[in-house]
């Protein structure tokens, strides 16, 4: 079945070193390519609740975040689907009423997209001050690259 | 012995905030300390940069309010320049302000503070004819049939049974302290999801007016949207009765379910009037129907009351350096002039200097510096601010329609105005609050409307845009009526830059730590006195800290690695 309806979500506090990286991401993940406009970026800062329609409006979603915990191998780690409540926790900026809730509220009303993928780094520096880590910036490309590819992928479906 | 309970972190939305209250041998809450455990720092990601960038990042502070701090940026950079934007501007910013009030005031009642009175897990054994029976008695909501209570109770069943109690896995339920039968938490819990899908409409207003949301698009001088009713991409007929829609339901949905489940679940807990803390409130007023700086055009007034006396309202000025002043004499910061002197935020210092246990810590060393939030004071006292500040001072000041939906919510419950000096007066004023700012959205569209027709289509006055045309040095103060409270940003400019940056936010008033002379915060006056049922299971501390709305990544920052549990419980 085609999918309609894409979100990319990053979420983050770029105020916090890589804990901006969610939203370094969509932003990257947006100029990499041309999308047509069925795929929407969205930069999703450290909102809760208000992203709600976000997640609940498309067939398929992409979420890029900061991991915790943060003394996970510094790589660019996916998670598809089932694999994933329980690795969006951020601790730092916000909000137990966060993404995990998110997607609890969305299963309750029955209204989770068909998709659903998360990408992440565990930050190395979560310092007051704008700018990624040069090791999280070093893995931004990849990260940026396996959401292309999943994308891609999404909308060759017919 | 006394006992010490620690509740760490408290909001839903934001962390970090944790309050140490101690106990006596009856379990009442004999004294409360509250701290801010992140230290913030916008001030000094502020300095040495552009001051039409300075929204931003201001409104990158806080999880849920960015386009309150968006718009105090922006109007103290314009007060500091001189700046006047043009009346579609300060139409559009005041309906924008309006929809964001309005929608968090009902995020915050469904979504984050019913729960601390509505029983999800009672819903359950709900009898859904009865629920639709007493549905209908308080509302004329068209959903409210059995069927519908039916359908929904069937589903919350099966998603408790799945094991997936999920978001409703972290509440307190069977406490005794929940007072609803079971058909009003059903009734409750269905609002509760139908409340979601309001506040997705709403928000769309935003989206319209400041191109994207979250985030939405500010601009010093103005606003970035372009007004034409014929053009397909600026604000146009079709745009426009789209948000008039989305205002006509608005206040539907305030009117036929917020207000009547307000009254109705507080018509349970009248007996529970804890809460109440401190009788001093304080606004900044908002609105403005001409500029800022003419006060006496805000819809919602400015003022003070001190000792919950009614009678006097006194007026407030923030720009007065004896007024608003932040010291730190509990707070994790150092001052050149010495700690307890209060400083205005002009003159402000951010000089931080953490002299607290290393985490992970049992309790603070209340005696000394236990906050990272400063302590701010108006004229030396510690002030409450927020939805049921800006009622009181609006009902003393005779508003008649503050005064109408104050006397009706009053009569229904059955109870005098000294209700409202508490937990619960805090929960009504902001159901209150949002009937009256939902009926600001619908003033300040019938304005858009009638200014457009006039052929005024400019948001932007740019004769100030360029800085050869600033001073070499000038200062401005911005303010707002946040959602939860008193917002003020001053800024300092010199040469093209700014020099410095001080923010005050809501909850730094309300959650501040003590001051010099011993003074307790807001939270930390209304949590004594309280009985505890359960020391364990603190659900009396979440009701009330909850009233105010915390939302504490807005009043500090940076990392706790160990909030692992919505709630830490320990009894020390």
């Amino acid at each position: 079945m085609k999918f309609d309806r894409i979100n990319v979500i990053g979420l983050g506090n770029v105020l916090y070193g890589d804990e901006g990286f969610g939203v370094q991401a969509v932003k990257s993940f947006l100029e990499s390519s041309e999308y047509p406009d069925s795929v929407k970026c969205i930069d999703g800062g450290t909102q809760g609740i208000y992203l709600l329609d976000y997640l609940e409006s498309a067939d398929a979603v992409i979420v890029f975040d900061a991991l915790i915990p943060l003394d996970y191998d510094r790589q660019v780690y996916v998670y598809r689907n089932e694999e994933l409540p329980g690795f969006i926790h951020r601790k730092m900026s916000s909000h137990q009423m966060g993404f995990s809730e998110l997607i609890g509220l969305a299963r309750l009303r029955g209204n989770m997209p068909r998709e659903i993928v998360l990408i992440g780094i565990p930050p190395k520096d979560l310092e007051l001050g704008i700018g990624l880590s040069s090791e999280v910036s070093s893995l931004l490309p990849e990260a940026v690259l396996a959401g292309k590819e999943i994308v891609d992928e999404w909308l060759s479906v017919s | 012995m006394a006992k010490k309970i620690v509740v760490d972190p408290i909001p839903r939305i934001e962390g970090h905030l944790r309050i140490e209250a101690k106990l006596n041998d009856s379990n009442v809450i004999e004294d409360a300390f509250s701290s801010g455990t992140m230290w913030r720092g916008i001030e000094i990601i502020l300095r040495g940069r552009d001051p039409r960038d300075a929204w931003a990042f201001a409104e990158r502070i806080c999880g849920v309010c960015t386009t309150v701090h968006a718009l105090a940026s922006v109007r103290c950079v314009e007060d500091a320049l001189g700046i006047a934007i043009p009346p579609n501007a300060r139409i559009i910013r005041n309906l924008m302000n309006a929809t964001q009030q309005t929608q968090d005031h009902l995020v915050h009642f469904y979504h984050l503070h019913a729960l601390d009175w509505v029983d999800v897990v009672s819903a359950l054994k709900a009898d859904p004819k009865q629920a639709s029976a007493i549905a209908q008695s308080i509302s004329s909501w068209p959903k409210s049939s059995v069927g519908y209570f039916k359908d929904l109770q069937q589903k919350l069943v099966g998603f408790v049974e799945s094991g997936q109690l999920g978001i409703f896995a972290n509440g307190y339920w069977g406490h005794p302290a929940y007072k609803l039968p079971p058909e009003v938490n059903l009734i409750a819990v269905a609002h509760y999801l139908e409340a979601l899908d309001f506040q997705k409409e709403i928000i769309k207003i935003q989206t319209i007016f400041g191109g994207k949301n979250p985030h939405p698009n500010y601009l010093v001088g103005g606003m970035a949207c372009a007004i034409d009713p014929n053009s397909d991409t600026a604000i146009n007929i079709e745009r426009l009765s789209m948000i008039k829609k989305i205002i006509d339901d608005t206040n539907t949905f305030i009117d036929q379910v917020y207000i009547p489940d307000l009254i109705a679940i507080a018509g349970f807990y009248k007996g529970w009037l804890y809460g109440g803390g401190l009788g001093n409130y304080l606004t900044y007023g908002d609105f403005p129907e001409t500029t800022l700086a003419d006060f006496k055009s805000l819809l919602w007034p400015r003022g003070a009351i001190l000792n919950k006396d009614l009678s006097t309202v006194i007026d407030v000025d923030p720009r007065d350096a004896s007024q608003v002043t932040e010291e730190v004499s509990h707070s994790w910061y150092t001052y050149s002039k010495g700690d307890s002197k209060g400083l205005h935020p002009w003159q402000g210092e951010t000089k931080p200097s953490y002299t607290g246990p290393k985490p992970p810590f049992e309790h603070l060393d209340t005696d000394k510096k236990y906050s990272w939030l400063k302590t701010p004071r108006w004229k030396n006292h510690p002030m409450e601010v927020g939805p049921l500040a800006r009622v009181l001072v609006a009902y003393a000041k005779g508003d008649p329609m503050i005064k109408d939906t104050v006397g009706l919510v009053l009569k229904k419950l059955e109870v005098g105005p000294e209700a409202l000096f508490s937990t619960l007066g805090r929960t009504a004023a902001r159901g209150i609050e949002c009937k009256q700012t939902a009926g600001f959205m619908r003033h300040f569209y019938d304005q858009l409307v009638a200014n457009i027709k006039t052929g005024d289509y400019r948001t932007f006055n740019g004769e100030r845009w360029d800085p050869s045309t600033w001073p070499n040095e000038c200062k401005g103060f911005g303010y707002t009526e946040a959602p939860r409270g008193a917002l003020g940003h001053w800024i300092h400019i010199e040469n093209e830059k700014i020099k410095e940056y001080q923010i005050v936010v809501p909850s730094t008033w309300n959650a501040s730590p003590r001051d010099g002379n011993g003074n307790s915060g807001a939270y930390e006056a209304a949590l004594k006195g309280t009985p505890m049922h359960n020391p364990e299971q603190p659900l009396e501390i979440i009701r009330t800290v909850h009233s105010f709305d915390p939302c504490l990544a807005c009043a500090s920052h940076v990392f706790d690695v160990n909030g692992k549990e919505i709630t830490t419980v320990k009894i020390v």
